[in-house]
């Protein structure tokens, strides 16, 4: 080696070494480090709110006059939930919740609150006081759709199929027969009988019905077609469903996740490119473009990270799911991925969460991981295409 | 409808944005701590009904909401030292953008009566409002998670390891100019002389080891509280020792440079020490916090050194090499002389 190399060498050892010291002295909390600033003029927006409601400016006063008056507090929390559904924003939930305070602690809450209560219980994936609560309020009315049909879903996440079957029953009682179908059509393809659940669905779906339970049916539809193993099928269904409203990011992610699988990830990524504010939506981005090799898949990689920090930052763990796909498909960490797939599932037992967990035990070389979701699939007698093909790499 | 509103409640929410966070962040020198507190604009619409009712935030109704804001806060937000309240004050606030979109940032400072062991905060801001709101307090290297209004008692010291000194040293030394200004100087005629790598590399070496030598002496000496001095006389004197290290290259005094590192390297020890004596450490943390700050300081100059040393050798053939040598260290010498006088008269 030459002088000179040498002396270059040695200059860009110290570099990095400084370049190394500089990190590791340069204050580590990214707010610390975002810079403050002044706005140019007064008149500068800098941020958007949903503009003031009139009647609810009223009823929070008459709330705050005489706070125990609980159909007031119930209808601000209900308008809150709607608003954390409309604005994507969960920070209505936490709104809605705050108006309930009066009555969140109560073991018995008058039944419209437990419904709120138990409604925003599901979305911090709090299931078992949800289904605590569910279970109070069936018991005082026992023909409250809305209060069945949330059962239904949070017994489902538990796999608790029996006390879902009962509520799926119960709906088809209560509401229209398309709702009670699409209740009922995945318990029966978990069952094993996915062949006859989406000719009973497809059938249900020939009938009139308003264009969001219609959505809500034919996503439901071309998950029990992957789950048979037609991708393609499922691939038309979900783009129809997307063709009427561009806005449903369950189906669009629902759509990514066969597009990556039928190894289509640039396809995946041009679907989803512009969604990347949708945290289930970017995680599938980010996956999506780093198997594609595309451009972006640095700079999106990074948007998941820091978004998986700020949630943990804060202590909440409401997205394992998201972020054990991740790691696995990006970092390619699989060790840790089925450390978080294996918490993930003591929390929800859905397939794609079963799918995760084997995925990741089969990767990382731990066959025994998979042992809770193999028990599972024994006991109910689960039928999956996807998971039956990474069983299968179990020994 | 009544089956669309069912819908609603069912389907797996997508969000796209965070829940809501404020975060406290402070930083405690002796009985000061500063820091900044940044709260999401639409938290402070929600508690204090900022906007004028179209739905968009302009800077001059959040301007014209500052004075009700820094009650807001002044209400909810307190701090004590081992037991004793401290004294708040807030700044004026800026804006910052975080991942979430807009922030007020405020200044905090808090006068304590002593330096503090441990923290009491308390925080109660937006917990009324929204039940799924988290304080994040940062604080000497923790991150406290404030959950509802009930005070947290927070333990200083527990993240103050060895290595969070490291990183203290190697701050100090790139950003104490004067320290790297005296190495420097001393090193440059170094590379001008030698035409051999190993030989410029040797005199670099034993300079630097000097300058480590002495400052490790005197920063221990002073640090324990054997021997001290009057910051004013100690920075004035490390500003000269700058201006003797850069004249030394103009006029070619002392060929001996290792035995000027030395002699007023000693000095700079003194300049170091006065870093660690301001945190007021208890002196069973002193041993492990001197240790990790003299390491960063080592580590940071090492860098400085070995980049420089290799820049210097290829280019000391040059001219502006020789600019460099003789333009520099006077520009240096006159820069000095004013930080000299700056630092008698403060």
């Amino acid at each position: 080696m030459g002088r000179k190399a040498f002396v270059l060498a040695m200059g860009a050892v110290g570099l990095a070494g400084a370049l190394t010291a500089a990190a590791f002295v340069a204050p580590n909390r990214a707010a610390a480090a975002a810079p403050a600033y002044v706005p140019a003029d007064a008149a500068t927006i800098v941020a958007h709110v949903p503009p003031r409601d009139p009647r609810e400016v009223a009823e929070r006063q008459a709330l705050a006059a005489a706070p125990e008056r609980v159909e007031l507090a119930v209808e601000l929390a209900r308008a809150d939930i709607q608003r954390a559904r409309s604005l994507s924003d969960p920070r209505y939930l936490g709104r809605a919740q705050a108006i309930l305070a009066r009555w969140w602690k109560l073991p018995a809450p008058p039944p419209d609150v437990l419904l709120l209560r138990a409604t925003i219980e599901q979305s911090l994936h709090d299931f078992a006081a949800a289904r605590t609560d569910l279970d109070a309020l069936i018991a005082e009315r026992p023909d409250d759709a809305q209060a069945h049909l949330t059962r239904a879903v949070v017994a489902t996440v538990r796999a608790e199929y029996a006390a879902a079957r009962e509520s799926c029953a119960a709906v088809a009682r209560l509401a229209p027969p398309i709702v009670a179908a699409t209740c009922m059509a995945p318990l029966n393809a978990l069952g094993g009988h996915v062949a006859e659940a989406y000719q009973g669905l497809a059938a249900a779906l020939e009938g009139r019905t308003t264009p969001g339970l219609r959505a809500w049916a034919m996503t439901t539809l071309a998950e029990l077609a992957i789950q048979r193993g037609d991708e393609p099928l499922a691939a038309q269904q979900l783009q129809a469903v997307l063709a009427v409203d561009p806005e449903d990011a369950y189906a669009r992610a629902a759509l990514a996740d066969v597009m990556i699988a039928q190894h289509d990830p640039a396809g995946a990524s041009a679907l989803l490119a512009g969604y990347e504010q949708i945290d289930n939506l970017l995680v599938r981005r980010a996956i999506a473009e780093h198997e594609a090799h595309g451009p972006e898949a640095a700079k999106l990689a990074k948007m998941m990270h820091d978004r998986i920090a700020a949630a943990a930052e804060r202590g909440d763990r409401v997205h394992q799911r998201e972020e054990a796909m991740f790691v696995i498909a990006v970092d390619g960490d699989a060790g840790r991925a089925l450390s978080i797939a294996k918490s993930n599932w003591a929390v929800q037992k859905e397939l794609a969460d079963a799918r995760l967990l084997v995925k990741a035990a089969v990767l990382a070389g731990e066959p025994d991981a998979a042992d809770p979701v193999v028990r599972w699939a024994t006991q109910n007698g689960i039928t999956d295409a996807w998971l039956d093909a990474w069983r299968r790499r179990l020994p | 409808m009544k089956a669309l509103a069912i819908l609603l409640l069912l389907t797996a929410p997508a969000w796209a944005h965070k829940p809501s966070d404020a975060h406290l962040s402070l930083d405690v020198h002796g009985d000061r701590v500063t820091g900044r507190l940044d709260i999401a604009v639409r938290d402070l619409e929600g508690a204090l009904s900022i906007d004028d009712g179209d739905g968009q935030i302009t800077w001059g109704e959040l301007q014209a909401a500052a004075p009700r804001i820094t009650t807001y806060i002044e209400q909810r937000v307190a701090i004590a030292a081992d037991g004793t309240p401290c004294t708040l004050d807030l700044g004026t606030a800026k804006l910052v953008d975080l991942s979430d979109g807009a922030y007020w940032a405020v200044p905090v400072s808090a006068a304590c009566t002593r330096t503090p062991h441990t923290f009491d905060v308390t925080y109660q801001l937006l917990f009324d409002l929204d039940a799924q709101h988290r304080g994040l307090v940062h604080v000497d290297g923790q991150t406290v998670i404030m959950r509802d209004g009930a005070p947290v008692h927070i333990q200083l010291g527990a993240g103050t390891s060895i290595l969070s000194f490291v990183r203290y040293g190697i701050w100090h030394i790139w950003m104490g100019l004067d320290h790297v200004l005296f190495l420097v100087c001393l090193i440059l005629p170094s590379v001008w002389k030698r035409d051999s790598l190993r030989k410029a590399g040797r005199e670099v070496f034993e300079i630097v080891t000097a300058f480590t030598l002495a400052h490790s002496i005197t920063l221990v000496i002073s640090a324990v509280g054997l021997l001290r001095f009057p910051s004013r006389y100690v920075e004035t004197a490390i500003a000269l020792s700058v201006v003797a290290a850069a004249l030394n290259n103009v006029v070619r005094a002392v060929d001996a440079r290792w035995a000027v590192a030395f002699s007023l390297g000693l000095l700079h020890g003194f300049g170091f020490s006065s870093v660690l004596i301001d945190l007021g450490l208890p002196s069973h943390e002193l041993i492990g916090a001197l240790l990790g700050f003299n390491a960063g300081v080592e580590l940071g100059q090492a860098a400085i050194v070995i980049a420089l040393l290799s820049f210097l050798f290829l280019m000391r053939r040059t001219l502006a090499y020789q600019a460099l040598l003789w333009a520099g260290s006077s520009t240096v010498a006159l820069i000095a002389t004013v930080w000299s006088y700056q630092r008698w008269v403060a």
